[in-house]
């Protein structure tokens, strides 16, 4: 019998992740920054003035998960897709706190490969103490 | 804006959008997304794309654009969900275009999409909007 034994491979290195917070990342909601964001967008509608379109979010958070571990799998990231849920419209001004959780993982054998699947919940918290927006993110890594 | 209740299987004014790679890069610099697969092309075929990609929230931003230009300020936008199935590539117009499925007292749900040049939906997705 070999004494080698293999470690936990990468998917269940990541799987043993799930619960994994992201870090807080507070902002201070600027004119300017939601101007940039509709502007890339091509938004010019002038209630963006005052008031954040409604992806702007993505804009105060890691778009995928900071976990090192992430990258041991596959080449690439891929966005699968974002359900966003609004609660409380976000005003320029405004101090909003993200704070993001790995909520699930798991693999898929798509056509061409293995497929991993990072799900993220990301709070958006106001100044009030009040859920602006909840954004479920799905991540993968090909 | 609308201006009278919304018919179920009304469409939404199309938004056609024509995306430079120069406003990937300005996208990436407003949403801090600066994966490479968005703006530099040897990097994007490296990892096995055809050349650099729309972000897949920029076309989120783009259908949330659609429905709140339809839907006017007074209305609210309470979900919006979108699953990104293909890929769109910047100097090929992407077509957002939207149904009203159902509406029921002041709340419409509706089906939201992006379509490449040769009609395949690139991006799928809902949203409920509270129409006061």
């Amino acid at each position: 019998m070999s004494g080698a034994v293999s470690g936990p491979t990468v998917v269940e290195r990541l799987k043993a992740k799930v619960g994994w917070k992201g870090g807080e990342r507070v902002t201070v909601v600027e004119a300017g920054q939601v101007r940039r964001f509709c502007d890339a967008i091509g938004d010019a509608d002038p209630r963006w003035r005052d008031e954040a379109p409604p992806t702007f979010v993505v804009a105060l958070a890691s778009e995928t998960p900071q976990l090192p571990e992430a990258l041991d799998y596959g080449k690439g990231w891929l966005n699968g897709g974002d359900r966003f849920e609004y609660l409380e419209p976000i005003h320029v001004g405004d101090t909003i706190t993200a704070r993001s959780t790995l909520v699930d993982v798991y693999e898929k054998q798509g056509s061409s490969g293995g497929l991993l699947f990072l799900i993220m919940d990301t709070e958006y918290v106001n100044q009030h103490g009040r859920v602006a927006v909840r954004l479920r993110g799905t991540r993968i890594r090909r | 804006m609308i201006t009278t209740p919304p018919q179920v299987g009304q469409e939404l004014p199309e938004l056609v959008k024509h995306t430079t790679t120069r406003q990937l890069v300005q996208y990436a610099g407003a949403s801090g997304d600066f994966y490479e697969i968005h703006y530099d092309q040897e990097y994007a075929r490296s990892t096995g794309l055809p050349g650099v990609i729309l972000h897949g929230l920029l076309k989120a931003g783009f259908l949330a654009q659609l429905i709140t230009s339809w839907a006017g300020a007074q209305a609210r936008l309470k979900t919006f969900d979108v699953s990104y199935r293909g890929l769109d590539q910047p100097g090929r117009p992407c077509r957002c275009r939207g149904v009203v499925k159902s509406v029921e007292g002041s709340t419409a749900e509706l089906e939201i999409w992006t379509e490449d040049p040769e009609g395949n939906r690139t991006t799928l997705g809902n949203a409920t909007v509270e129409l006061t």
